[in-house]
């Protein structure tokens, strides 16, 4: 069982990539190709964080202030902080990516009227 | 860490992303993307990465949908029907894909083991952050003091990648000239629409507590889950509901187009401001602690403190001004007349 659960999120991730690769190549909608990218960077930070979790830690932000009890502070006992940091810039960036990509989108739309992909080539050729 | 939430979750997230893919309505796909992104959320405050998920929770779940039924709205709802022909190229693609899992799965075998904490990713660099943030800046929250202090670099030309993002979008889609406007198709219609009493009721009600739990949000992050990436957004989100609820032209009266780029403009030039502040100071780029020359009663330490405050309201204010600018462009097809 325990294995299982060891790998069970590379797994996933694996799977995630999968579909957003094969939704970039094979979807025919210029907006399915765009979900699939998101996909892609979400299994991308899946990864990532996943490398960063730790067993029985915590979230990273170190109790303080009144009552708290002044102590050494264990490395095993914080979530890395680094991945998040990464995958925080990484999410917000992926909205700008996505708005520019739907924006390439709507222009792509205004000169062919399609979004499909067949038929833009027929209008390209 | 639960490992019972974590199967179940990450079980449902592959089934919203092969729904999200199969389905032939791309109004469904946004709605069950959304989903998809929620539960993201939910893995990774199950994983620790409690900043993570907020910006997920703030960004994917909610701005990216919105901007998927933007796009919608501009075009066209309905995939187009299968065509002969293309099974070829599904197949090619399905080769591919699985060419590339294989490679995955092969160096999978190689992976440090989840949730190990002794993996070199976690044995390096992180323990410094971890260990030495108190001491050094004062900020509890790892993620803040890593982001704006540590790594400051990075997060700067970050908020620069999205106020680029901005102007990209504008450069794409705006149209200026009467003109150049008259070949644009009109919008799909979703529904008829109507003004809705109630919905306009709580949302003109919500949205002052949504922007002041946005600047509870900025000036936290110090503290708590949160920081300008977050607040920004959530700010930025207050005005699409108002935009979506109300009238374009709402927006339009309180964030005119030339406010927003001014804006994008302003955040980044507060960030970079602060670093060039420092160096004027005498220090390196960024390097905060140099402020407390200017800043009254702040030691060394403090003055760290301080400076990323400023430099997360500079990222708020410019991921606020991009996210509503990115809306209005695409909502409008560029035009500024009307919206959703």
């Amino acid at each position: 069982m325990h294995s299982i659960v060891a790998d069970y999120n590379y797994w996933i991730y694996i799977l995630l990539m999968m579909i957003g690769l094969y939704a970039m190549l094979a979807k025919n909608n210029l907006i399915k190709k765009v979900i699939g990218m998101s996909i892609f960077q979400t299994a991308i930070i899946i990864f990532y964080v996943s490398i960063g979790a730790k067993e029985h830690a915590t979230i990273p932000i170190i109790a303080h202030g009144h009552g708290a009890v002044e102590a050494a502070i264990d490395v095993a006992h914080y979530a890395n902080p680094l991945v998040h940091v990464l995958m925080l810039t990484a999410i917000v960036v992926s909205v700008g990516t996505l708005g520019v990509a739907l924006a390439i989108c709507l222009a792509i739309h205004r000169k062919y009227n399609s979004l499909e992909e067949d038929e833009i080539q027929e209008q390209l050729q | 860490m639960i490992w019972q939430l974590d199967l179940s979750v990450l079980t449902l997230i592959v089934i919203c992303a092969f729904a999200t893919i199969m389905v032939k309505d791309l109004l469904s796909a946004a709605i069950i993307f959304g989903a998809y992104s929620f539960l993201m959320c939910l893995l990774w405050t199950e994983m620790g990465a409690v900043d993570v998920a907020f910006t997920e929770a703030s960004v994917g779940a909610g701005v990216s949908t919105v901007l998927f039924f933007a796009a919608v709205y501009q075009t066209s709802r309905k995939v187009g029907a299968r065509k002969s022909g293309r099974l070829l190229s599904k197949a090619f693609a399905l080769i591919a894909a699985l060419l590339t899992g294989l490679v995955l799965v092969i160096a999978e075998a190689d992976f440090p083991g989840f949730a190990n904490p002794f993996t070199p990713a976690s044995l390096h660099l992180s323990p410094y952050y971890i260990t030495q943030t108190l001491h050094d800046t004062n900020v509890p929250n790892m993620v803040t003091s890593v982001l704006a202090d540590y790594r400051g670099f990075d997060t700067m030309f970050e908020t620069a990648v999205i106020f680029t993002a901005g102007l990209a979008v504008i450069a794409i889609l705006r149209r200026f000239k009467k003109e150049d406007r008259h070949d644009l198709p009109e919008p799909y219609v979703i529904s008829e629409g109507y003004p809705d009493t109630i919905i306009r009721f709580v949302a003109r009600q919500l949205v002052p507590f949504i922007q002041l739990f946005a600047l509870y949000v900025v000036a936290h992050g110090h503290h708590s889950p949160g920081g300008g990436f977050q607040g920004g957004v959530i700010l930025g989100a207050s005005f699409i509901l108002l935009a979506i609820s109300f009238d374009f032209k709402i927006v339009l009266g309180i964030m005119s187009e030339r406010w927003n780029v001014l804006l994008g403009n302003i955040g980044v030039l507060i960030y970079a401001g602060i670093g060039f502040l420092c160096l004027l100071l005498g220090a390196n780029f960024l390097d905060y602690s140099m402020l407390s020359k200017v800043l009254p009663a702040t030691d060394k330490i403090m003055a760290r403190s301080h400076g990323m405050l400023g430099i997360e309201i500079g990222v708020a204010i410019a991921v606020m001004a991009i996210v509503i600018s990115i809306y209005l462009n695409i909502v409008s097809h560029g035009k500024y007349d009307k919206g959703l």
